[in-house]
């Protein structure tokens, strides 16, 4: 059994969006649409005040209540733990874009470029009329792990087959792997350090782990 | 997605900002570059495992920005001005080389220099000497020329951390520094903001550090990146961090034995046992000048250098037969005497700084500043030792770090000074898991600081500093910025003159103290400017712009129209960062964090074919010096290594070029990357550049003791100049005497910074009082602002670039000026309110951003925005504390640097329409 799941120690995490633009980068993704991005939070008041850094995605759940709701079974949770979208199928009804709790999936309606309505040609090579009008999101760089069955390389440890925000954090915050190989970056860091993950109550069982110090810093 | 018919990954560099370079690959599919990865095969070389930052990936947006100038264009409207259309009309690459080069045949013809003995030519290149790592061969073609003034900054001194610079290579060949993090428990940082500014190398190390439990306490008005990082933020008042350092050492020497500091290191590595006497000078031995200890073992003054002497490092000591020499070698003798060790000296200075006092400059309690110094000393583990490479060191794993602002401007002398006398008294200064240098940029070699230690007077290293005595000094500017006339720390190597005090050469421009005696400033006839705003990115840029507006002939390396070359003659496109070739220098050690276990080259090469008709700066260059008859003296230049990395022809190795001919772009990186190979190997291995293409990097292995300068300075049995600044002082009153002999007496508030030991002086009020001497009133101005900086966007010329703004807009800040809840209520300001920010120069808008980690009395803006004329930019409708910052003698400090902060007002804008002006 494959179970990945992507870990995220806070205590390395600087707020530097790298990995927002890397997956931008990586994906394609049209301007305003971020399938992740760190959040920049505050918490007190002036002089006791506390500014943390948290990223954020899809949190491929294991009971993803996105799936529940999509009436076209666009949205699946796969069996190695990736929730996917299947955009031949999806019909952009945005009933998943409702019952994310995690604000994890985008809409667009049009074709959206960096400079105006002409895509400049880094946008043109890979404009994808498929993704215009459908649910999308993190996919984990589903094609990158899909490739580590036919060339037999390890996601979260060869880069080719790694998420690209894994691959381009530059505080070495993010880990990415399989849970049911005890040897891991994922799995050790969830045995060795205390970690959680973000609305345990809301019973979703998200597939991304947050390593923290247990006080904050 | 269409499927690739093909895709590649092309190794190459990211060098946009001083931290790096980083090293990368982009994804090219079809001819497209599409994605920028990191370079995984300098994983085990590179300290960031062959990551780049978050700007790196903006690059592919860089290319294919359809606001790119692409051909050469020339000026057809003879004004002008910001409400000047330039009338830009494109031209060929034959019309526009040809042009220039009879423009500069014409000033040369005149002479190199001018009426004024100034240069003809000046040129003005960006952020730290980035752009040398992008101009391709350009520099050889600068060296054919001849002199070049550089004096025109676009930024410089009031941007970086330039004191540090200064200061920093004079104590330690620390052109900047950085804390030890890898080893480092505990640190103190001044406002700087390292994850930030540091690159993907410096936060890698600060990751890694927080993960192995290190304290790090941040110091500064406002809640940074890095304050948020931090265990603890302590929100000082603005421009007191002097007396918050001079605190810190209260406690190490006023509240602690002696005994609990690093007396082996004080002694020996130190002046702290040198004698000082009645006039503040050290006593000499008449004999040899050398200056006097008091020996513990003979109960008697000797010379430092005695063998076998145990000097003190306190107490009053009598002193028969000594001499002391003050400015221009007037000496005094003493017949009997009293001598203070100079660290006796420094206690009986820093005893009136208690952190009670400090309290009430900072707005910090007394009780935080001396938990802080406490854990610091504690934290610092003297006597501990560790091994490197079989050589037992010290391990002293404290350190404090100062950022910009901190390290400009007045007050700036006394943290570089406090910072570094903090280092000392435990014995962490140049040792591991403590303060550390980087490189160096005033002396030489660049690529070693090590060999640039060479013993000088007094014990100390040698220092080449600007000549003060009467029969050397520079009466004369030898450039418009007048560093070597005025600066004698900053020195006058080649990055000298950039480092000195940019900003007086724009306002000299304008205008002059009424009591300057030299010959009026001239303009430079040919100004170039590559990678580089400074309309944008100094201070006061309305009227930059109006001085820029006023240069004759201005020649822009040009990526889109900006502010500064929305004034130029002629635009020439070069080919960009993808797009060209290009070898340089990597690993070793330098700024920000960049301590590598490795040193090599990288290649920078064409992922993608140039957009439009943009051309490779190397082409450029050398048909520059085709055409202006300098092709000889210009190759002549490269086989010298000028080009960077190494000479092409050495022992055992020749690459030189034919001097005569013209050479293709290949064949000058070829011979770069053979001759670079061959002296990193030491003639083992010769690389070419169809090797290079396809492995990007070649790295051999350092040693990791050429970290730390401590002990290169045991082998060689130097000491460093501290705490006790006699050198400093003497040159100061020297320079006096030499401006006054002249008549020139609006320098003298600058001259008071030259101090053995420095004091506090009251700096907050110094920015009152400017705005009261410029004709308002300071309670018009209740509030201070400052400028932050932006990962996303520091010094990547990328203000232009979409993917970044998206991005950086998660960052807080991004969206306008930062302010405190609390003062904005005040205010009837809320959130995303549009707001005016007004200093007495004038008035920058923008919407405010509501936080509780600001102080109430400081508004915080990011990045350099209120573009006008750089498309996308100046949509952004984003304010810039450079608009209305004024440039300013009497907020100019000794060494030519400005802190980047003014006294403002805000208020909410009656007209709600995002960056509207009124």
């Amino acid at each position: 059994m494959t179970r990945y799941a992507m870990v995220i120690d806070l205590r390395r995490c600087v707020g530097c969006q790298t990995c927002t633009a890397a997956c931008k980068n990586a994906n394609a993704t049209p301007p305003g649409v971020q399938w992740r991005r760190v959040l920049d939070l505050e918490t007190g008041e002036f002089p006791d005040v506390r500014r943390s850094f948290l990223p954020v995605s899809c949190m491929h759940c294991d009971a993803p209540p996105c799936e529940e709701v999509c009436p076209t079974t666009a949205t699946k949770k796969r069996a190695d733990g990736l929730v996917t979208i299947d955009y031949d199928i999806c019909i952009g009804c945005a009933n998943c874009v409702m019952a994310c709790p995690f604000d994890a999936r985008s809409i667009v309606h049009e074709a959206r470029f960096a400079y105006g309505d002409t895509p400049i040609p880094s946008e043109a090579v890979r404009f994808d009329p498929a993704r215009v009008s459908v649910a999308n999101k993190c996919s984990f760089c589903k094609d990158r792990i899909d490739r580590a069955a036919e060339t037999g390389q390890v996601p979260g440890r060869d880069p080719e087959v790694t998420p690209a925000c894994v691959n381009a954090c530059i505080s070495g915050a993010m880990s990415f792997g399989d849970l049911d190989d005890a040897e891991s970056n994922v799995a050790r860091l969830l045995r060795d350090t205390e970690h959680f993950r973000l609305h345990e109550d809301l019973g979703t069982q998200p597939r991304v782990h947050y390593v923290w110090d247990g006080k904050g810093r | 997605m269409p499927a690739a018919q093909s895709a590649k990954k092309v190794p190459t560099y990211c060098y946009n900002c001083v931290s790096g370079p980083d090293l990368m690959t982009v994804k090219v599919v079809d001819g497209v570059a599409t994605e920028v990865e990191p370079n995984f095969a300098a994983a085990d070389v590179h300290p960031a495992r062959g990551r780049v930052c978050v700007k790196a990936y903006g690059l592919v947006q860089k290319t294919y920005n359809p606001h790119r100038v692409l051909q050469p264009m020339k000026r057809t409207n003879p004004r002008k001005g910001r409400d000047e259309d330039p009338g830009f009309v494109p031209v060929s690459w034959d019309e526009a080389l040809d042009m220039l080069a009879a423009k500069l045949a014409a000033v040369r013809a005149q002479g190199m220099l001018d009426e004024a003995g100034l240069p003809r030519v000046a040129a003005t290149f960006g952020h730290g000497g980035t752009p040398a790592n992008y101009m391709g061969t350009f520099p050889a073609f600068l060296a054919a020329w001849g002199p070049i003034d550089y004096s025109f900054g676009s930024g410089q001194g009031v941007k970086c951390v330039h004191s540090e610079h200064l200061y920093g290579e004079f104590w330690h060949r620390a052109f900047t520094v950085a804390a030890d993090t890898p080893l480092a428990d505990y640190i103190i940082a001044m406002g700087a903001n390292v994850e930030v500014t540091g690159g993907p190398c410096a936060v890698t190390r600060h990751a890694d550090a927080r993960v192995r439990g290190y304290k790090r306490v941040q110091v500064e008005p406002h809640l940074s990146v890095t304050g948020g990082c931090s265990a603890e933020w302590v929100p000082i008042r603005p421009k007191t961090d002097p007396a918050f350092m001079f605190a810190l050492i209260h406690v190490l020497v006023c509240e602690h034995r002696l005994d609990e500091l690093d007396v082996p290191f004080l002694r020996d590595r130190t002046s702290a046992p040198y004698l000082v006497g009645p006039d503040g000078l050290y006593l000499r031995d008449p004999a040899t000048g050398k200056p006097l200890v008091w020996d513990e073992a003979s109960n008697r003054a000797i010379p430092f250098d005695t063998p076998g002497a145990r000097p003190a490092l306190t107490g009053s000591h009598p002193v028969a037969g000594a001499v002391s020499v003050d400015a221009d070698d007037a000496r005094t003798e003493f017949a009997e005497t009293v001598g203070t060790p100079a660290h006796g000296k420094l206690v009986e200075h820093i005893r009136r700084y208690s952190p009670e006092w400090a309290e009430k400059v900072c707005d910090v309690p007394a009780k935080t500043i001396r938990r802080i110094a406490n854990e610091y000393l504690a934290a610092a583990r003297i006597g501990a030792t560790i091994e490197i490479e079989g050589r037992t060191l010290p391990l002293r794993p404290v350190a404090v770090t100062l950022g910009k602002s901190v390290n400009n401007g007045w007050g700036a002398y006394e943290c570089c000074w406090a910072r570094t006398v903090l280092a000392v008294l435990v014995g962490a200064l140049e040792v591991p898991g403590g303060t550390l240098g980087t490189t160096v940029r005033l002396n030489r070699p660049h690529d070693n600081r090590h060999a640039s230690v060479v013993a000088g007077e007094d014990g100390f290293m040698a220092q080449k500093l600007n000549a003060t005595d009467k029969a050397h000094w520079a009466a004369t500017p030898t450039g418009r910025n007048i560093h070597k006339t005025l600066v004698p720390i900053v020195g006058d190597s080649a990055w000298a003159q950039a480092l000195g005090p940019t900003q007086l050469a724009w306002m000299f421009q304008r205008e002059r103290p009424e009591d300057w005696s030299m010959p009026a400033p001239s303009l430079p006839e040919v100004w170039f400017v590559y990678r580089s705003n400074p309309a944008i990115s100094f201070w006061d840029t309305r009227q930059l712009a109006d001085t820029i507006a006023r240069f004759p002939y201005t020649v822009a390396f040009a990526y889109t129209v900006d502010e500064t070359n929305w004034m130029a003659d002629l635009l020439l496109p070069e080919a960009t960062d993808l797009e060209s070739l290009q070898l340089i220098r990597v690993g070793g050690t330098k700024f920000m964090e960049q301590f590598w276990e490795h040193r090599g080259v990288v290649l920078r090469q064409p992922a993608v074919a140039p957009q439009g008709d943009t051309r490779d700066f190397t082409w450029i260059s050398t048909e520059l010096a085709r055409r202006t008859g300098l092709l000889e003296a210009y190759n002549r230049a490269l086989n010298k290594g000028t080009a960077g990395v190494s000479p092409l022809s050495g022992e055992g190795y020749d690459f030189s070029l034919d001097p005569a001919v013209p050479h293709p772009v290949d064949e000058v990186w070829d011979a770069v990357c053979k001759a670079a190979t061959t002296t990193l190997s030491g003639g083992r291995e010769t690389r070419d550049l169809a090797w290079f293409r396809e492995n990007g990097f070649y790295t051999v292995p350092m040693s990791k003791l050429d970290w730390y300068l401590t002990p290169t300075l045991e082998d060689r049995g130097l000491r460093y100049e501290l705490p006790y600044q006699e050198r400093l002082l003497r040159i100061g009153r020297e320079l006096g005497n030499r401006l006054h002999e002249t008549g020139m007496h609006w320098w003298d508030r600058q001259l008071s910074e030259y101090a053995a030991l420095p004091e506090w002086h009251d700096d907050p009020a110094r920015w009152e009082e400017a705005v009261a001497r410029a004709g308002a009133d300071p309670r018009d101005f209740p509030l201070w602002l400052l400028a932050t900086k932006s990962m996303q966007y520091h010094t990547g010329g990328n203000a232009g670039i979409a993917l970044m703004r998206e991005v950086a807009q998660n960052v807080r800040g991004h969206a306008g000026v930062i302010m405190n809840t609390r003062t904005a209520e005040g205010l009837g300001i809320a959130d995303g309110d549009p707001v005016e920010i007004r200093s007495h120069i004038g008035a920058t808008y923008g919407k405010a951003v509501l936080a509780q980690g600001v102080r109430p009395d400081t508004l915080v803006i990011m990045g350099q925005f209120d573009h006008w004329a750089m498309p996308f930019a100046k949509d952004l409708g984003l304010p810039s504390l450079n608009t209305v910052a004024p440039m300013s003698i009497e907020l100019t400090d000794a060494t030519g640097s400005g802190a980047d902060i003014v006294r403002v007002a805000v208020r909410r804008m009656p007209d709600a329409r995002p960056g509207a002006r009124p």
